[in-house]
């Protein structure tokens, strides 16, 4: 084989592929008579292999150029002349009206012809590209290797061009100089604005004729950003779309509410979105979508906020559906929302402070009346803000779920506006308010509840008290209303009191709650003392029938507020007098002591009769009964331990002989204050008058004269003794001075203790992050006044904690 | 770079050793003593790109080694000859990394241009030669237009567009029932062969790559039964017995390879054996003039679907295949046409006769390419195939024909330099070099034209006075500035830069770039002038003469002012032009 091979010659290649035998004019007769063909649909007939030969061997030839120019010019002919005759014919006076805007044609004659003018230009277009297509087929051979080498652009490329320049940008006609192009968009135009009138258009036609102009470019580069779409069509959309957008928006806001225009807003997003994918491009949907939302959105959303209809006739009315309108709408053009928010905001601010307000009317409302009913007054006025409040709570809380998607950053603002108004200075109560509300609940509001409906009403609480700053002052509240309710026994049941700190637990912290569950812990150890002091006194030899029984609380000092318990306060605990039992009671006493001293040797039991109960069996002399007969009728009184012990003294007085007020007093050694409660308890209050008073008046005075009531009637064997002033109340003012100063007393312990452990830490501080630290230490318990801060300094300074850094706005710690 | 550690390749080393003595893996280099192997092996050492050439032609294996374990990759490698590992690769030379051969090969590349282009063939990137092929046969299998399908197979509920040529060639089952029954036009598979088994077969009858453990993917076991016996039966009754055995079996990449490549000649040579068999065997010879009266069928018994028609150069007599549609869309221009809605993609009574502008023995050529990815022709037709190639779009095709003719042109005269130094030349050159370059332009092969030039440097003393050489360079300007706006004259720049490479071989050295400056200018104004009156016929005295007739000290002084003379001729040639390079 190789040897064969050895020495083969390259033969001349063959047949004219090098000669000059190529008759070129003659050549493109044939090709060009073929195009013909080809444009007149007859191509099935022509051979491939024939004029693909033809175009090859002008190429081969280094006569590509003039092919080239041939076919260009051919396909330009073609399209001048016949092409455009055709588009020509299509140029109805009707159309051409349209463009001068000159009137007098029927929105449907303009549809049917403008169909006729797309449908025509689609169908030219269409043909254009197939034939070319065709056409490229045949001459790939120059493309390639022709075009290539000269960088022209490929024949098919070049075909595109020609369509742009001799059809769409060539003249409507000879006088009328405005090109076809134009009129195209118009039309388009045009018959978008029928489609948002109302009317149907044919999508698709308009579609192929936006596919041509995505297919085709302003510049010979074909850069992408010289679409004829975009750089003709496409701009002048928009323009004519942000006019529309513009009026449209002007004459709504004028016609119709916010509700409406919100609705009708949103439908032309929507729409403007299908177009983009049914009958333009989805490239145009952003900048559409822009265009509208800035005229119909951007630009109105002040005013469609602030409209009569606007944000706050929604929310008073609940019209959900509308605020979730126009929340959508804010949203598509600021991820802020601050329109809505702000208008959200202040509309809630303003009804919180209403419910402040009403509040405080409420509870001054009766000032005239009684000063007992004055502070149920007060306590309903509570219980009613926190309702209110909660309402209002609940109203919003829908509003975000349904209206705002549960969106973030108005669940915030709505936050920020509750905290707004619940801490406002000029609203003071609110802490009070909520402890109060819990305490109503305690005692009667749950009763008769299922757990989960209990569990709604803690939940409701908590929610509240998230708002609340000052959670110290709760705190203060709450110990209060709790302590009363404990050793009242007031509260409903103990589980749910345990589930309302775990609750708190949970919301605020250990520390929180460490002194409330302290609280229960000696309740608890009190009930265990009573039972063994009574066991242990059931050891102690035989059974006195007279024997009282005792049932113990024992409390430790630090943890329940001694202001509460002892009347006046802790400091005066030591010079308190102490009351003088009776010899009975007086001997229970003793016993108890002993006994607990056996228990826990070192402590020291302070008694606290002002907040004791007895109950006393009573026997009052015969009266006649209704039936004629005599009897004697007994009675169980339960009376405060005051009382108890004023009663006593009755005991060993013989009938119709009196005490005077000092004499009782002397005796008993009972406070003046305590004393002239239980005295008006016994002897005025009419249904519990077993105390008889001379002169009878509602006020004791000093030397008034008090008889055993022996007439006394009552309907109930068992009668309970209420003492005036017992249970929780709105404070008084005096009593609301009074807590606010020992909880400033307090918080100013806590900020001394924050800069101490602050400054332990970091020896020396600048005063502006000092203060810093401290502000976000205490930021838990509640916001300390920055002026309070600056006097614990001076104060720590002057116990010398600290000292100021010579020449530099800081401190140091002193060890 | 990424190299492998001296330990990592012993590894690899021992237990490629041990794969194969366990015969699990075939030998990717077997030791071969033959003297057509060691004389292949000689020529890629001296850079004999003509010899090489030769010498694959008559099938030596490419990736055998000697006595000493050198594979002629890694001797070309080493003894740095471009175009011949050029040849070598091409012809498919492995160079894989993370082989032991591969490796050496990399590391004694002489030069970073040869690492380079060794790197750039990394079987990662580079294909298994028959891999055009094979891909092209595949793609008939899902390729909606144009149709070319002539049978349906349908087994359960899918069916199959198949082309009878290929199941003929592939399966001796289909290659019997087919001849029994050609017009067959559908088949039905009994319904116990799932469609998966089936199409699993087609793909492997069509070449694809085929992996079982793709295909059962995602099967229930009960599934995978039934298709794994489907493949069984559908391998054992189209009788290709090695089916079953080449897909089940996926292990290393480089056994999977080996298997895949025997497949890939397996099938080659069943195509190849049927090309012959019935294209070739059932070509028609008849006169020019009654050609138009032929008419085929589009039943016919090898099932072709269109006619090709090539005339004798003298235009007496036209030789007529029944061809392929489906092959021929390996060349674009036959896939445009039968796209195009023209004459010869309309279904008509009898079949399309094409006409191609070649002779007979030229589009046998091509239709072997076409079918089986051959192609050793000869020199005598290459420039012809060249064109055909270029006028059809087989850009591969086209590549070969540039090698074949860059290789083997040299005629006897070897390319290795060194056995040639004076420029002497046959008497009869086997190529007509100015043929060549316009070849090269008209059908852009730009190898072509650095072979012409290269050809025409060794050999300047030859042409640079011939008028026809004054016209070549003249064109090459002018393809220059129609190209881009430069000065420079391609030709010229290529025919400098090969004189310079054919003196300075000698010349590097001994300093000659030194020895070149100290030339004064005014010396090489005298030796310009020289050669306006030179003369080459009194070039036949025995003493060492330079080119203007001088007699030289020696050799190397000859070759120096020969040097000297040759580009003297070249500016003077360029400004007779009036050309500025």
């Amino acid at each position: 084989m190789i040897a064969g091979r050895g020495r083969q010659r390259i033969r001349p290649p063959r047949r004219g592929l090098h000669g000059d035998d190529l008759d070129f004019d003659s050549t493109w007769v044939s090709i060009e008579a073929a195009f013909r063909e080809i444009h007149t649909k007859n191509a099935s007939r022509l051979s491939y292999e024939e004029l693909y030969r033809h175009a090859y061997r002008i190429v081969l030839k280094k006569r590509g150029d003039e092919l080239y120019k041939n076919v260009y010019e051919f396909e330009k002919n073609w399209l001048a002349s016949e092409v455009r005759g055709s588009i020509d014919q299509l140029l109805s006076p009707n159309l051409l009206a349209n463009v001068q805007n000159v009137g007098g044609t029927t929105a449907n004659e303009r549809r049917v012809s403008g169909e006729k003018f797309l449908k025509g230009l689609k169908q030219a277009w269409g043909d254009h590209q197939v034939c070319m297509s065709m056409l490229a087929d045949v001459l790939m051979y120059m493309d390639r290797v022709y075009c290539q080498d000269h960088r022209r652009p490929s024949i098919y490329t070049a075909a595109m061009f020609l369509f742009r320049n001799e059809i769409l940008q060539s003249n409507i006609s000879e006088t009328d100089e405005r090109d076809v192009l134009g009129l195209l968009n118009h039309v388009i135009l045009e018959q978008i604005q029928m489609e948002r009138d109302g009317d149907i258009i044919d999508k698709h036609l308009i579609k192929s004729c936006v596919h041509m102009l995505d297919g085709l470019h302003a510049d010979d580069l074909e850069s992408d950003d010289q679409r004829l779409y975009n750089v003709s069509f496409e701009r002048e959309y928009l323009d004519t779309s942000r006019i529309f957008y513009r009026t449209e928006a002007e004459a709504l806001l004028r016609d119709s509410d916010a509700g409406a225009y919100c609705g009708h807003a949103r439908s032309r997003i929507h729409e403007e979105e299908d177009r983009c994918r049914s009958t333009l491009l989805d490239s145009t949907t952003k900048k559409i979508q822009n265009v509208v939302e800035a005229e119909l959105i951007q630009n109105r959303i002040h005013e469609l906020v602030e409209m009569e209809s606007g944000v706050r006739f929604m929310i008073d009315n609940d019209r959900r559906v509308e605020l979730n309108l126009i929340y959508d709408l804010n949203a598509r053009v600021d991820e802020n929302k601050s329109e809505v928010t702000r208008a959200i905001q202040r509309r809630l601010v303003e009804m919180g402070t209403a419910i402040n307000s009403d509040a405080i009317a409420a509870s001054q409302a009766t000032s005239t009346s009684a000063q007992e009913k004055n502070l149920n007054q007060q306590t309903v006025a509570a219980i009613k803000w926190v309702e209110d409040v909660l309402v209002l709570k609940d109203k919003f809380d829908r509003i975000w779920r349904e209206s705002f998607n549960s969106d973030n950053l108005l669940q915030t603002a709505i936050t920020r506006s509750f905290a707004d108004f619940i801490n406002s200075p000029t609203f003071p109560r609110s802490s009070e308010y909520i402890s109060l509300f819990i305490d109503e609940n305690m005692k009667k509001g749950i009763k008769g509840k299922t757990e989960a409906e209990i569990d709604l009403v803690l939940e409701k609480a908590i929610t509240l008290l998230r708002y609340v700053q000052d959670k110290d002052l709760f705190e203060r509240y709450y110990k209060k209303h709790l302590c009363r309710r404990l050793l009242m026994n007031k509260s409903i049941s103990n589980e749910v009191e345990k589930q309302m700190i775990s609750k708190m637990k949970i919301e605020l912290g250990n520390n929180f709650t460490a002194k409330l569950e302290a609280m229960f812990k000696d309740m608890a150890i009190s009930e265990e003392l009573t039972s063994g002091y009574k066991r242990y006194v059931e050891g102690l030899g035989d059974r006195d029938p007279k024997r009282i029984e005792l049932s113990i609380n024992v409390l430790t000092s630090l943890t329940w507020p001694m202001e509460t318990i002892g009347g006046t306060g802790e400091d005066d605990a030591s010079k308190r007098p102490q009351c003088n039992f009776p010899a009975s009671v007086e001997k229970i006493k003793r016993g108890f002591e002993l006994y607990y001293n056996e228990k826990h040797s070192g402590r020291t039991l302070t008694w606290l009769p002002n907040m004791g109960t007895a109950d006393v069996k009573a026997v009052f002399p015969r009266v006649p009964q209704k039936d004629g007969s005599l009897k004697e009728r007994r009675h169980e009184l339960n009376v405060s331990t005051y009382a108890m012990v004023i009663l006593l003294l009755f005991n060993e007085l013989p009938v119709e002989q009196s005490l005077s007020f000092n004499e009782i007093q002397a005796q008993t050694n009972i406070p003046h204050n305590d004393l002239v409660r239980n005295l008006q308890s016994l002897a005025v209050a009419p249904k519990t008058r077993i105390l008889r008073k001379e002169p009878m008046s509602k006020d004791v005075k000093p030397d008034d004269q008090f008889f055993f009531n022996e007439g006394f009637k009552g309907n109930f064997v068992k009668i309970k003794v209420g003492v005036v002033s017992n249970g929780n109340k709105v404070e008084s003012d005096r009593e609301r001075r009074e807590t606010e100063k020992k909880n400033d007393d307090s918080r100013n312990f806590c900020i001394e203790a924050a800069v101490v452990r602050i400054m332990k830490q970091r020896k020396e501080l600048s005063h502006q992050n000092l203060m810093t630290e401290t502000l976000s230490q205490l930021a838990a318990q509640f916001k300390p006044d920055v002026h309070m801060i600056k006097k614990r300094l001076e104060s720590l300074i002057e116990r010398e904690y600290l000292e100021r850094v010579e020449g530099a706005e800081s401190y140091r710690y002193l060890a | 770079m990424d190299v492998k550690r001296k330990h990592e390749i012993e590894a690899a080393l021992a237990s490629e050793a041990q794969a194969v003595s366990s015969g699990r893996l075939k030998e990717d280099s077997p030791l071969d003593t033959s003297v057509a192997f060691l004389d292949f092996c000689e020529a890629c050492r001296r850079g004999d790109l003509k010899a090489a050439q030769e010498l694959l032609q008559a099938g030596v294996n490419v990736n055998a080694r000697d006595q000493h374990d050198y594979t002629p990759l890694i001797l070309a490698s080493l003894c740095g000859h471009y175009e011949v590992i050029q040849l070598l690769l091409e012809n498919g030379a492995l160079c894989e990394r993370d082989t032991f051969q591969g490796e050496r090969a990399l590391y004694n590349a002489l030069n970073d241009r040869i690492r380079n282009l060794l790197l750039s063939y990394d079987y990662a990137k580079s294909t298994n030669p028959l891999q055009p092929l094979a891909a092209h046969v595949s793609s008939l299998l899902t390729r909606p237009e144009p149709k070319t399908a002539d049978i349906t197979i349908t087994a359960y509920d899918q069916s199959f567009r198949l082309h009878k040529f290929l199941l003929a060639a592939r399966s001796p089952y289909f290659a019997k029932k087919l001849a029994e029954a050609p017009n067959t036009a559908s088949w039905k598979l009994p319904h116990a062969i799932p469609a998966e088994a089936l199409r699993v077969a087609l793909q492997y009858l069509y070449f694809s790559e085929v992996s079982l453990r793709n295909v059962l993917h995602g099967l229930s076991d009960d599934e995978e039964l039934v298709v794994l016996n489907g493949v069984d039966k559908i391998g054992r009754q189209l009788e290709m017995e090695r089916m079953f055995e080449d897909i089940t079996e996926v292990s290393d990449r480089r056994l999977l390879r080996q298997k895949r490549a025997e497949e890939l000649v397996r099938g080659r040579d069943q195509l190849e054996l049927w090309f012959r068999d019935n294209v070739l065997k059932n070509k028609m010879i008849v006169d020019t003039d009654q050609v138009d009266g032929i008419r085929w069928d589009r039943d016919n018994s090898i099932f072709a679907d269109v006619l090709l028609r090539a005339d004798d150069d003298d235009g007496a007599k036209s030789t007529i295949y029944g061809v392929h549609k489906a092959m021929l869309l390996r060349s674009e221009y036959f896939l445009t046409m039968f796209n195009s809605p023209f004459r010869e993609a309309q279904d008509a009574r009898y079949l399309h006769v094409v006409n191609l502008d070649c002779t007979p023995q030229v589009l046998e050529t091509i239709l072997t390419f076409i079918y089986t990815e051959r192609s050793d022709f000869g020199l005598d037709i290459a420039v012809d195939v060249l064109f055909a190639a270029d006028q059809l779009f087989i850009e591969k095709l086209k590549q070969r024909a540039a090698l074949i003719i860059s290789s083997l042109g040299n005629g006897s005269t070897s390319t290795v330099e060194a056995e040639n130094p004076r420029g002497e030349t046959d008497a009869e050159e086997a190529i007509d070099v100015y043929e060549i370059i316009r070849a090269g332009w008209d059908t852009r092969v730009q190898r072509l034209e650095e072979f012409c030039a290269r050809y025409i440097a060794y050999r300047l003393e030859h042409y640079i006075d011939e008028a026809e050489f004054a016209e070549l360079v003249q064109e090459s300007a002018k393809r220059v500035t129609a190209r881009q706006e430069t000065d420079t004259v391609e030709l010229i720049d290529d025919i400098r830069w090969y004189l310079s490479e054919r003196f300075r071989l000698r010349f590097e050295d001994t300093h000659f770039d030194e020895m070149m400056d100290e030339n004064p200018k005014a010396d090489r104004e005298a030796l310009a002038d020289a050669v306006k009156d030179l003369d080459i016929s009194d070039k036949t005295a025995g003493a060492v003469r330079t080119l203007d007739g001088e007699i030289a000290g020696d050799e190397f002084a000859q070759d120096a002012i020969n040097y000297q003379i040759l580009l003297g001729k070249i500016d003077a040639l360029l400004e007779n032009l009036g050309l500025d390079a």
